[in-house]
């Protein structure tokens, strides 16, 4: 088993009349154990220009991640879009069988946990042919 | 504005032959800026009773096509406790004991059939929920009774 952590910390001085500063660390782990995830895709990047829907990690493929990323498994997703933020107007939609999830505008990055399963793609649609660069990676069991 | 900002630190000595080691922050900007903060936010926590999927965060008109970002955590402490979390009826992942998650949220009114709200479904016991929700331009609805 491997030990992987990963963190978070928000912090605002002004978003409220107190500062705020939330931080957790989670240590990654198969699904209802403290076994670590030992499997990842590592970090990759991908460069587009396009504002078709795309698929980003694929779970139809009949190899790597599609057969041990499952419902009942435990596996977490990390997605970075790392263009410039520019004018703000720029994002990259990023969607879970084709229904939306949220829009990361250039810096902005999410961590999730991914159920995975037959079709259930994580998929993205810029909003321009802008472009842009996702980093991504999948931990998993 | 307010200035606001995340951080996600991946590290791991191990999962590699070589150590892993991943950070970045960003900062929490309104939709079609350069550098205008989000200046509204939500924290809450709940116990999730087992057998229900509840709306964690109601989807609204108010933060429709913007800006979202939402932070759950479950606060759990038993490692075979854990939530289902799910957009338009679409699960994203289980959250189990000490997970967290971080991600962009856009309410898509117009999803057929379902709605973007985001659900959480407890499984084994009643879990423990902390989330924030950072936000802009949420107008609060009108007393009934004023």
């Amino acid at each position: 088993m491997a030990t992987t952590t990963a963190t978070i910390t928000l912090a605002s001085a002004d978003i409220m009349d107190n500062s705020i500063s939330i931080s957790n660390t989670s240590t990654l782990t198969t699904a209802g154990t403290d076994t670590g995830l030992a499997k990842t895709t590592g970090v990759a990047r991908r460069t587009f220009a396009s504002n078709s829907n795309t698929i980003l990690l694929d779970h139809g493929l009949t190899s790597g991640i599609a057969e041990d990323v499952t419902a009942d498994k435990s596996a977490k997703v990390y997605i970075k879009n790392t263009n410039d933020r520019g004018d703000g107007t720029k994002y990259v939609n990023i969607l879970l069988v084709a229904r939306e999830i949220g829009r990361l505008y250039g810096g902005d990055w999410m961590f999730i946990p991914w159920s995975g399963g037959s079709g259930k793609d994580i998929e993205f649609t810029a909003s321009d042919t802008t472009e842009t660069t996702l980093e991504y990676a999948v931990f998993y069991e | 504005m307010a200035t606001t900002t995340a951080t996600f630190t991946l590290s791991s000595a191990d999962i590699l032959t070589d150590a892993l080691s991943l950070s970045t922050t960003m900062n929490l900007y309104q939709d079609g800026t350069t550098a205008t903060g989000l200046d509204e936010v939500t924290l809450s926590r709940h116990n999730i009773p087992t057998g229900t999927n509840f709306d964690l965060i109601p989807e609204s008109a108010a933060l429709s096509e913007d800006a979202s970002y939402v932070y759950i955590c479950n606060k759990s402490t038993d490692v075979t406790y854990y939530v289902i979390i799910s957009i338009n009826d679409e699960p994203i992942g289980r959250l189990y004991a000490g997970d967290w998650l971080f991600m962009p949220w856009d309410c898509d009114l117009t999803a057929a059939a379902n709605d973007s709200s985001i659900e959480c479904q407890a499984y084994t016991g009643e879990n423990i929920i902390e989330y924030a929700l950072f936000h802009n331009g949420e107008t609060l609805l009108t007393a009934a009774d004023s």
